[in-house]
Protein backbone atom coordinates (compact mmCIF):
# COMPACT_ATOMS: atom_id res chain seq x y z
CA UNK A 1 0.00 0.00 0.00
CA UNK A 2 1.14 3.50 -0.80
CA UNK A 3 2.30 5.74 2.00
CA UNK A 4 0.83 9.20 2.22
CA UNK A 5 1.11 12.27 4.40
CA UNK A 6 -1.85 14.13 5.84
CA UNK A 7 -1.90 17.33 7.89
CA UNK A 8 -4.23 18.03 10.77
CA UNK A 9 -5.05 20.53 13.48
CA UNK A 10 -5.76 18.78 16.78
CA UNK A 11 -7.66 20.50 19.55
CA UNK A 12 -7.63 19.01 23.08
CA UNK A 13 -9.91 20.03 25.91
CA UNK A 14 -8.84 20.19 29.57
CA UNK A 15 -9.08 16.40 30.02
CA UNK A 16 -7.03 15.65 26.91
CA UNK A 17 -4.26 18.11 27.72
CA UNK A 18 -2.78 15.94 30.48
CA UNK A 19 -3.02 12.58 28.66
CA UNK A 20 -0.21 11.53 26.24
CA UNK A 21 -2.70 10.91 23.45
CA UNK A 22 -0.35 11.23 20.51
CA UNK A 23 2.06 8.71 22.03
CA UNK A 24 -0.85 6.34 22.70
CA UNK A 25 -2.00 6.72 19.09
CA UNK A 26 1.46 5.91 17.76
CA UNK A 27 1.54 2.74 19.88
CA UNK A 28 -1.80 1.54 18.50
CA UNK A 29 -1.43 2.47 14.81
CA UNK A 30 1.39 2.27 12.31
CA UNK A 31 1.70 5.97 11.61
CA UNK A 32 4.65 8.31 11.83
CA UNK A 33 3.74 11.56 13.56
CA UNK A 34 5.49 14.89 13.30
CA UNK A 35 4.42 17.83 15.48
CA UNK A 36 4.92 21.08 13.55
CA UNK A 37 3.68 23.58 16.11
CA UNK A 38 1.71 23.57 19.33
CA UNK A 39 0.17 25.76 21.95
CA UNK A 40 -1.04 24.30 25.21
CA UNK A 41 -2.65 25.86 28.26
CA UNK A 42 -4.46 24.30 31.21
CA UNK A 43 -7.78 24.52 29.39
CA UNK A 44 -7.04 23.82 25.74
CA UNK A 45 -4.27 22.52 23.54
CA UNK A 46 -3.81 23.03 19.81
CA UNK A 47 -1.30 20.97 17.83
CA UNK A 48 -0.34 21.01 14.16
CA UNK A 49 0.30 17.36 13.34
CA UNK A 50 1.52 15.57 10.25
CA UNK A 51 0.70 11.88 9.96
CA UNK A 52 2.46 9.55 7.54
CA UNK A 53 1.35 6.04 6.79
CA UNK A 54 -1.14 4.00 4.80
CA UNK A 55 -4.37 5.81 4.10
CA UNK A 56 -6.53 3.38 6.09
CA UNK A 57 -4.10 3.39 9.00
CA UNK A 58 -4.19 7.22 9.14
CA UNK A 59 -7.99 7.10 8.99
CA UNK A 60 -8.09 4.64 11.91
CA UNK A 61 -5.66 6.74 13.95
CA UNK A 62 -7.79 9.86 13.38
CA UNK A 63 -10.91 7.97 14.36
CA UNK A 64 -9.22 6.77 17.54
CA UNK A 65 -8.15 10.31 18.45
CA UNK A 66 -11.70 11.55 17.89
CA UNK A 67 -13.00 8.75 20.09
CA UNK A 68 -10.62 9.95 22.79
CA UNK A 69 -12.24 13.39 22.68
CA UNK A 70 -9.78 15.19 20.41
CA UNK A 71 -11.17 17.39 17.67
CA UNK A 72 -9.29 16.55 14.48
CA UNK A 73 -9.53 18.85 11.46
CA UNK A 74 -7.61 18.83 8.21
CA UNK A 75 -5.44 21.96 7.96
CA UNK A 76 -7.89 23.20 5.36
CA UNK A 77 -10.43 24.07 8.05
CA UNK A 78 -13.39 26.28 7.23
CA UNK A 79 -13.76 24.73 3.83
CA UNK A 80 -17.48 25.34 4.11
CA UNK A 81 -18.33 29.02 4.35
CA UNK A 82 -21.56 30.93 4.64
CA UNK B 1 -0.03 45.70 -18.04
CA UNK B 2 2.07 43.27 -16.02
CA UNK B 3 3.13 44.60 -12.65
CA UNK B 4 5.47 43.59 -9.88
CA UNK B 5 3.56 45.07 -6.95
CA UNK B 6 2.56 41.66 -5.63
CA UNK B 7 5.78 39.80 -4.85
CA UNK B 8 5.18 36.47 -3.19
CA UNK B 9 3.25 34.59 -0.53
CA UNK B 10 4.53 34.67 3.02
CA UNK B 11 3.78 32.50 6.07
CA UNK B 12 2.01 34.56 8.69
CA UNK B 13 3.72 32.53 11.43
CA UNK B 14 7.36 32.08 10.42
CA UNK B 15 7.65 34.57 7.55
CA UNK B 16 8.97 31.98 5.05
CA UNK B 17 8.43 33.04 1.46
CA UNK B 18 6.61 30.98 -1.15
CA UNK B 19 6.00 31.42 -4.90
CA UNK B 20 2.68 32.93 -6.04
CA UNK B 21 1.00 29.58 -6.73
CA UNK B 22 -2.26 27.93 -5.66
CA UNK B 23 -1.01 27.06 -2.18
CA UNK B 24 -2.26 28.24 1.17
CA UNK B 25 -0.38 26.57 4.04
CA UNK B 26 3.25 26.81 5.14
CA UNK B 27 5.02 23.49 4.67
CA UNK B 28 6.85 23.91 7.96
CA UNK B 29 4.36 25.00 10.60
CA UNK B 30 1.03 24.87 8.69
CA UNK B 31 0.65 28.62 9.21
CA UNK B 32 -1.58 30.45 6.70
CA UNK B 33 0.09 32.03 3.67
CA UNK B 34 -0.60 35.65 2.92
CA UNK B 35 0.11 37.94 -0.05
CA UNK B 36 3.09 40.24 0.37
CA UNK B 37 3.77 43.34 -1.70
CA UNK B 38 6.53 45.76 -2.64
CA UNK B 39 5.18 48.69 -0.64
CA UNK B 40 7.94 51.12 -1.70
CA UNK B 41 7.05 50.54 -5.33
CA UNK B 42 3.34 50.93 -4.62
CA UNK B 43 4.01 54.13 -2.70
CA UNK B 44 5.72 55.63 -5.74
CA UNK B 45 3.03 54.37 -8.12
CA UNK B 46 -0.24 55.50 -6.53
CA UNK B 47 -1.74 58.58 -4.95
CA UNK B 48 -5.16 59.68 -3.70
CA UNK B 49 -5.70 61.68 -6.91
CA UNK B 50 -4.82 58.71 -9.11
CA UNK B 51 -7.22 56.43 -7.26
CA UNK B 52 -10.00 59.04 -7.34
CA UNK B 53 -9.66 59.30 -11.12
CA UNK B 54 -10.42 55.59 -11.58
CA UNK B 55 -13.81 53.87 -11.99
CA UNK B 56 -15.78 53.42 -8.77
CA UNK B 57 -15.14 49.72 -8.16
CA UNK B 58 -12.94 47.80 -5.72
CA UNK B 59 -10.30 47.52 -8.45
CA UNK B 60 -9.33 51.18 -8.00
CA UNK B 61 -6.96 49.80 -5.32
CA UNK B 62 -5.59 47.25 -7.76
CA UNK B 63 -1.92 47.74 -6.77
CA UNK B 64 -2.79 46.43 -3.29
CA UNK B 65 -4.61 43.34 -4.56
CA UNK B 66 -2.82 40.04 -5.36
CA UNK B 67 -3.01 39.68 -9.13
CA UNK B 68 -0.30 40.10 -11.76
CA UNK B 69 -2.15 41.65 -14.70
CA UNK B 70 -5.40 43.59 -14.99
CA UNK B 71 -8.45 41.99 -13.30
CA UNK B 72 -10.63 39.80 -15.49
CA UNK B 73 -13.47 38.77 -13.16
CA UNK B 74 -15.89 40.97 -11.22
CA UNK B 75 -14.95 44.27 -12.83
CA UNK B 76 -18.03 46.01 -11.38
CA UNK B 77 -17.67 44.76 -7.81
CA UNK B 78 -17.39 47.05 -4.81
CA UNK B 79 -17.46 50.77 -4.05
CA UNK B 80 -20.71 50.28 -2.20
CA UNK B 81 -22.21 53.27 -0.34
CA UNK B 82 -20.89 54.48 3.00
CA UNK B 83 -24.15 55.77 4.44
CA UNK B 84 -24.11 58.47 7.12
CA UNK B 85 -26.59 56.89 9.49
CA UNK B 86 -27.90 59.82 11.53
CA UNK B 87 -31.18 58.24 12.58
CA UNK B 88 -29.46 55.04 13.73
CA UNK B 89 -26.82 57.17 15.47
CA UNK B 90 -29.56 58.92 17.42
CA UNK B 91 -31.12 55.60 18.39
CA UNK B 92 -27.78 54.29 19.63
CA UNK B 93 -26.82 57.55 21.33
CA UNK B 94 -23.72 58.55 19.33
CA UNK B 95 -22.86 61.52 17.14
CA UNK B 96 -21.11 60.18 14.04
CA UNK B 97 -22.12 56.78 12.70
CA UNK B 98 -21.81 55.23 9.23
CA UNK B 99 -23.00 52.03 7.62
CA UNK B 100 -20.75 50.42 4.99
CA UNK B 101 -23.53 48.97 2.93
CA UNK B 102 -22.41 45.79 1.17
CA UNK B 103 -26.04 44.63 0.97
CA UNK B 104 -25.95 46.24 -2.48
CA UNK B 105 -22.66 44.77 -3.64
CA UNK B 106 -22.67 43.58 -7.25
CA UNK B 107 -23.64 41.02 -8.49
CA UNK B 108 -24.89 38.82 -5.58
CA UNK B 109 -25.62 41.31 -2.79
CA UNK B 110 -22.93 40.37 -0.31
CA UNK B 111 -19.30 41.20 0.45
CA UNK B 112 -18.33 37.76 -0.88
CA UNK B 113 -18.30 39.26 -4.37
CA UNK B 114 -15.14 41.12 -3.33
CA UNK B 115 -13.21 38.00 -2.32
CA UNK B 116 -14.52 35.88 -5.17
CA UNK B 117 -13.64 38.39 -7.87
CA UNK B 118 -10.02 38.42 -6.66
CA UNK B 119 -9.89 34.62 -6.29
CA UNK B 120 -11.29 34.02 -9.77
CA UNK B 121 -9.14 36.69 -11.44
CA UNK B 122 -6.13 34.98 -9.90
CA UNK B 123 -7.51 31.52 -10.81
CA UNK B 124 -7.54 32.57 -14.46
CA UNK B 125 -3.98 33.86 -14.21
CA UNK B 126 -2.92 30.53 -12.74
CA UNK B 127 -4.61 28.66 -15.60
CA UNK B 128 -7.52 27.01 -13.76
CA UNK B 129 -10.45 25.99 -15.94
CA UNK B 130 -12.63 24.72 -13.07
CA UNK B 131 -13.33 26.60 -9.85
CA UNK B 132 -15.17 25.36 -6.80
CA UNK B 133 -16.25 26.12 -3.28
CA UNK B 134 -18.08 24.54 -0.39
CA UNK B 135 -20.68 26.86 1.02
CA UNK B 136 -24.05 27.15 2.68
CA UNK B 137 -25.04 30.45 1.08
CA UNK B 138 -23.38 33.70 0.08
CA UNK B 139 -20.09 32.27 -1.10
CA UNK B 140 -21.80 29.68 -3.31
CA UNK B 141 -24.00 32.33 -4.93
CA UNK B 142 -21.03 34.56 -5.64
CA UNK B 143 -18.80 31.82 -7.06
CA UNK B 144 -21.63 30.58 -9.28
CA UNK B 145 -22.45 34.05 -10.62
CA UNK B 146 -18.92 35.32 -11.11
CA UNK B 147 -17.74 32.03 -12.66
CA UNK B 148 -20.68 32.15 -15.08
CA UNK B 149 -19.83 35.66 -16.23
CA UNK B 150 -16.15 34.73 -16.59
CA UNK B 151 -16.92 31.59 -18.58
CA UNK B 152 -15.39 29.29 -15.97
CA UNK B 153 -16.88 25.90 -15.12
CA UNK B 154 -17.86 25.80 -11.46
CA UNK B 155 -18.78 23.27 -8.77
CA UNK B 156 -20.57 24.16 -5.58
CA UNK B 157 -20.54 21.61 -2.76
CA UNK B 158 -23.28 21.89 -0.17
CA UNK B 159 -24.56 19.89 2.81
CA UNK B 160 -27.36 17.70 1.42
CA UNK B 161 -30.00 19.10 3.81
CA UNK B 162 -29.55 22.75 2.81
CA UNK B 163 -32.79 24.71 2.26
CA UNK B 164 -34.12 24.67 -1.31
CA UNK B 165 -34.17 28.47 -1.65
CA UNK B 166 -30.44 28.69 -1.01
CA UNK B 167 -29.70 26.01 -3.57
CA UNK B 168 -31.85 27.78 -6.14
CA UNK B 169 -29.79 30.96 -5.83
CA UNK B 170 -26.75 29.03 -7.05
CA UNK B 171 -28.46 26.68 -9.53
CA UNK B 172 -29.79 29.57 -11.59
CA UNK B 173 -26.26 30.41 -12.74
CA UNK B 174 -25.78 26.97 -14.27
CA UNK B 175 -23.24 25.81 -11.72
CA UNK B 176 -22.85 22.13 -10.77
CA UNK B 177 -24.37 21.77 -7.32
CA UNK B 178 -23.41 18.64 -5.38
CA UNK B 179 -25.17 17.84 -2.10
CA UNK B 180 -23.18 15.79 0.38
CA UNK B 181 -24.79 13.68 3.08
CA UNK B 182 -23.09 13.96 6.42
CA UNK B 183 -22.26 16.15 9.37
CA UNK B 184 -20.50 19.46 8.88
CA UNK B 185 -17.03 18.13 9.73
CA UNK B 186 -17.38 15.15 7.37
CA UNK B 187 -18.40 17.43 4.51
CA UNK B 188 -15.52 19.72 5.40
CA UNK B 189 -13.02 16.87 5.30
CA UNK B 190 -14.25 15.58 1.95
CA UNK B 191 -13.94 19.06 0.45
CA UNK B 192 -10.35 19.39 1.57
CA UNK B 193 -9.60 15.98 0.01
CA UNK B 194 -11.26 16.97 -3.26
CA UNK B 195 -9.29 20.21 -3.34
CA UNK B 196 -6.07 18.24 -2.95
CA UNK B 197 -6.91 15.52 -5.48
CA UNK B 198 -8.67 17.20 -8.39
CA UNK B 199 -6.51 20.23 -8.94
CA UNK B 200 -9.46 22.58 -9.10
CA UNK B 201 -9.25 26.17 -7.97
CA UNK B 202 -11.04 25.99 -4.64
CA UNK B 203 -11.64 29.64 -3.77
CA UNK B 204 -11.39 29.24 0.00
CA UNK B 205 -8.86 26.39 0.07
CA UNK B 206 -5.93 26.52 -2.35
CA UNK B 207 -6.84 30.04 -3.57
CA UNK B 208 -7.40 31.30 -0.03
CA UNK B 209 -4.42 33.72 0.12
CA UNK B 210 -5.82 35.55 -2.93
CA UNK B 211 -9.46 35.22 -1.92
CA UNK B 212 -8.90 36.64 1.57
CA UNK B 213 -7.10 39.73 0.25
CA UNK B 214 -10.27 40.83 -1.55
CA UNK B 215 -11.73 41.78 1.84
CA UNK B 216 -9.22 44.62 2.12
CA UNK B 217 -11.10 46.55 -0.54
CA UNK B 218 -13.89 47.13 1.98
CA UNK B 219 -11.44 48.88 4.31
CA UNK B 220 -9.84 50.97 1.54
CA UNK B 221 -13.28 52.13 0.46
CA UNK B 222 -14.36 53.03 4.01
CA UNK B 223 -11.28 55.22 4.47
CA UNK B 224 -11.57 56.91 1.08
CA UNK B 225 -15.32 57.54 1.45
CA UNK B 226 -14.68 59.03 4.87
CA UNK B 227 -12.46 61.63 3.20
CA UNK B 228 -9.23 59.61 3.44
CA UNK B 229 -9.60 59.12 7.18
CA UNK B 230 -9.52 55.96 9.25
CA UNK B 231 -12.67 55.66 11.36
CA UNK B 232 -11.99 55.72 15.10
CA UNK B 233 -14.12 52.59 15.50
CA UNK B 234 -14.90 49.86 12.96
CA UNK B 235 -17.32 47.07 13.91
CA UNK B 236 -16.88 43.90 11.85
CA UNK B 237 -18.87 40.64 11.90
CA UNK B 238 -16.73 37.55 12.52
CA UNK B 239 -17.13 34.08 11.03
CA UNK B 240 -13.58 32.83 10.39
CA UNK B 241 -12.27 36.21 11.57
CA UNK B 242 -10.66 36.87 8.20
CA UNK B 243 -12.65 40.01 7.30
CA UNK B 244 -11.68 41.68 10.58
CA UNK B 245 -7.97 41.03 10.11
CA UNK B 246 -8.06 42.11 6.47
CA UNK B 247 -9.86 45.40 7.16
CA UNK B 248 -7.15 46.11 9.72
CA UNK B 249 -4.49 45.18 7.16
CA UNK B 250 -6.09 47.57 4.67
CA UNK B 251 -5.81 50.52 7.08
CA UNK B 252 -2.20 49.61 7.90
CA UNK B 253 -1.24 49.21 4.25
CA UNK B 254 -2.88 52.47 3.24
CA UNK B 255 -0.80 54.22 5.92
CA UNK B 256 2.32 52.41 4.72
CA UNK B 257 1.91 53.55 1.10
CA UNK B 258 1.09 57.13 2.06
CA UNK B 259 -2.65 57.20 1.31
CA UNK B 260 -3.67 57.74 4.94
CA UNK B 261 -2.25 59.57 7.93
CA UNK B 262 -1.47 57.41 10.92
CA UNK B 263 -4.25 57.94 13.45
CA UNK B 264 -5.39 55.67 16.28
CA UNK B 265 -8.16 53.23 15.38
CA UNK B 266 -10.05 50.46 17.16
CA UNK B 267 -11.32 47.30 15.49
CA UNK B 268 -14.26 45.58 17.19
CA UNK B 269 -15.59 42.10 16.44
CA UNK B 270 -19.20 40.89 16.45
CA UNK B 271 -20.49 37.31 16.72
CA UNK B 272 -23.72 35.51 17.47
CA UNK B 273 -24.03 34.11 20.99
CA UNK B 274 -24.92 30.72 19.47
CA UNK B 275 -21.49 30.57 17.82
CA UNK B 276 -19.03 32.88 19.55
CA UNK B 277 -15.64 31.16 19.81
CA UNK B 278 -13.67 34.32 18.91
CA UNK B 279 -15.68 36.73 21.08
CA UNK B 280 -15.52 34.24 23.95
CA UNK B 281 -11.73 33.92 23.70
CA UNK B 282 -11.35 37.71 23.63
CA UNK B 283 -13.63 38.19 26.61
CA UNK B 284 -11.80 35.42 28.50
CA UNK B 285 -8.45 37.11 27.95
CA UNK B 286 -6.92 34.28 25.92
CA UNK B 287 -5.98 33.91 22.28
CA UNK B 288 -6.59 30.17 22.18
CA UNK B 289 -9.85 29.50 20.41
CA UNK B 290 -12.03 26.81 21.92
CA UNK B 291 -13.97 25.21 19.06
CA UNK B 292 -17.74 25.26 19.15
CA UNK B 293 -18.75 21.88 17.69
CA UNK B 294 -22.48 22.62 17.41
CA UNK B 295 -23.23 26.21 16.40
CA UNK B 296 -26.83 27.22 17.04
CA UNK B 297 -27.81 30.63 15.71
CA UNK B 298 -29.99 32.23 13.04
CA UNK B 299 -26.83 33.98 11.79
CA UNK B 300 -25.80 30.94 9.75
CA UNK B 301 -23.31 32.81 7.57
CA UNK B 302 -21.27 33.47 10.73
CA UNK B 303 -21.67 29.99 12.23
CA UNK B 304 -18.10 28.69 11.97
CA UNK B 305 -17.24 26.72 15.09
CA UNK B 306 -13.53 26.40 14.33
CA UNK B 307 -12.54 29.81 12.94
CA UNK B 308 -9.31 29.63 10.95
CA UNK B 309 -8.34 33.23 11.65
CA UNK B 310 -9.76 33.39 15.17
CA UNK B 311 -6.34 33.66 16.79
CA UNK B 312 -5.37 36.55 14.51
CA UNK B 313 -8.73 38.27 15.02
CA UNK B 314 -8.38 38.17 18.82
CA UNK B 315 -4.89 39.60 18.62
CA UNK B 316 -5.98 42.30 16.18
CA UNK B 317 -8.78 43.45 18.48
CA UNK B 318 -6.39 43.45 21.42
CA UNK B 319 -3.64 45.28 19.52
CA UNK B 320 -5.99 48.04 18.37
CA UNK B 321 -7.76 48.42 21.72
CA UNK B 322 -10.97 47.04 20.27
CA UNK B 323 -13.55 44.81 21.90
CA UNK B 324 -15.61 41.72 21.11
CA UNK B 325 -19.28 41.16 21.74
CA UNK B 326 -21.96 38.64 20.89
CA UNK B 327 -25.72 38.86 20.35
CA UNK B 328 -28.60 36.45 20.93
CA UNK B 329 -31.07 35.53 18.19
CA UNK B 330 -33.69 37.88 19.70
CA UNK B 331 -31.18 40.75 19.77
CA UNK B 332 -30.20 40.01 16.15
CA UNK B 333 -33.84 40.23 14.99
CA UNK B 334 -34.37 43.49 16.90
CA UNK B 335 -31.21 44.93 15.35
CA UNK B 336 -32.23 43.98 11.80
CA UNK B 337 -35.51 45.82 12.38
CA UNK B 338 -33.75 48.81 13.94
CA UNK B 339 -31.41 49.20 10.95
CA UNK B 340 -34.29 48.82 8.50
CA UNK B 341 -36.62 51.24 10.34
CA UNK B 342 -33.99 53.94 10.90
CA UNK B 343 -31.93 53.76 7.70
CA UNK B 344 -34.01 51.82 5.18
CA UNK B 345 -31.34 49.14 4.92
CA UNK B 346 -32.42 45.50 5.04
CA UNK B 347 -29.50 43.41 6.25
CA UNK B 348 -29.14 39.66 6.54
CA UNK B 349 -28.78 38.11 9.99
CA UNK B 350 -25.01 38.79 10.03
CA UNK B 351 -25.86 42.52 9.71
CA UNK B 352 -28.17 42.17 12.68
CA UNK B 353 -25.25 40.72 14.63
CA UNK B 354 -23.08 43.74 13.80
CA UNK B 355 -25.72 46.29 14.76
CA UNK B 356 -26.74 44.44 17.94
CA UNK B 357 -23.15 44.09 19.10
CA UNK B 358 -22.36 47.74 18.27
CA UNK B 359 -25.38 48.74 20.36
CA UNK B 360 -24.04 46.75 23.33
CA UNK B 361 -20.50 48.11 22.89
CA UNK B 362 -21.77 51.68 22.85
CA UNK B 363 -24.03 51.11 25.87
CA UNK B 364 -21.19 49.57 27.88
CA UNK B 365 -18.68 52.26 26.91
CA UNK B 366 -16.44 49.86 24.97
CA UNK B 367 -17.08 52.13 21.99
CA UNK B 368 -16.63 55.74 23.10
CA UNK B 369 -18.40 58.53 21.23
CA UNK B 370 -15.06 60.08 20.30
CA UNK B 371 -14.99 59.89 16.50
CA UNK B 372 -16.50 58.24 13.45
CA UNK B 373 -17.94 54.75 13.97
CA UNK B 374 -18.39 52.46 10.96
CA UNK B 375 -20.57 49.34 10.98
CA UNK B 376 -19.75 46.76 8.29
CA UNK B 377 -22.99 45.33 6.91
CA UNK B 378 -22.05 42.42 4.70
CA UNK B 379 -25.15 40.91 3.06
CA UNK B 380 -28.73 41.62 1.97
CA UNK B 381 -31.73 40.73 4.12
CA UNK B 382 -33.55 38.94 1.31
CA UNK B 383 -30.99 36.16 1.72
CA UNK B 384 -32.22 35.31 5.22
CA UNK B 385 -35.76 36.66 5.19
CA UNK B 386 -37.12 33.41 6.71
CA UNK B 387 -35.45 34.40 10.00
CA UNK B 388 -37.83 37.35 10.29
CA UNK B 389 -41.06 35.64 9.31
CA UNK B 390 -42.48 35.21 12.81
CA UNK B 391 -41.22 38.56 14.06
CA UNK B 392 -42.93 41.17 11.89
CA UNK B 393 -46.42 42.66 12.08
CA UNK B 394 -48.95 41.12 9.70
CA UNK B 395 -50.67 43.29 7.06
CA UNK B 396 -54.09 44.53 8.12
CA UNK B 397 -56.88 43.28 5.85
CA UNK B 398 -59.95 45.23 4.80
CA UNK B 399 -62.73 44.87 2.24
CA UNK B 400 -62.53 47.01 -0.94
CA UNK B 401 -64.51 49.76 0.80
CA UNK B 402 -63.50 53.38 1.38
CA UNK B 403 -65.51 53.40 4.60
CA UNK B 404 -63.45 50.55 6.03
CA UNK B 405 -60.26 52.30 5.02
CA UNK B 406 -61.42 55.55 6.66
CA UNK B 407 -62.20 53.66 9.86
CA UNK B 408 -58.78 52.03 9.88
CA UNK B 409 -56.94 55.36 9.43
CA UNK B 410 -59.16 57.10 12.01
CA UNK B 411 -58.43 54.36 14.55
CA UNK B 412 -54.72 54.67 13.84
CA UNK B 413 -54.78 58.47 14.26
CA UNK B 414 -56.68 58.14 17.52
CA UNK B 415 -54.08 55.69 18.77
CA UNK B 416 -51.22 58.02 17.78
CA UNK B 417 -52.93 60.99 19.48
CA UNK B 418 -53.33 58.97 22.67
CA UNK B 419 -49.62 58.10 22.79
Amino acid sequence: MAQEKQRFWLTFDANGVTRPLIWEMSQKYKVIFNIRSSSVTKEVGIIALELEGEREEIKSAVKWLEGAGVQVEPVEINTIEG
Amino acid sequence: MATEFFNHLKCRECGRRYPKKAIHVCEFDFGPLEADYDYDLIRSAISRAKIESRPQTMWRYRELLPIDAEPTVGLQVGYTPLVKADRLAKALGVKELYVKNDTVNYPTLSFKDRVVSVALSRAKELGFKIVACASTGNLANSVAANAASAGLKSYVLIPADLEASKVLNSLVYGTNVIGIHGAYDQVNRLCSEIAGKYGWGFVNVNLRPYYAEGSKSMGFEIAEQLGWRIPTHTVVPMASGSLLTKITKSYEEAIKVGLLDETPFHIHGAQATGCNPIAFAHKSGTDLIKPQPKPNTIAKSLAIGTPADGYYAVNTMRKTGGSAEDATDAEIIEAIKLLAETEGIFAETAGGVTVACAKKMIASGKIADNGPIVLCITGHGLKTSEALQEHLAKPRLIKPSLREFDQLIAAEEALEAAQ
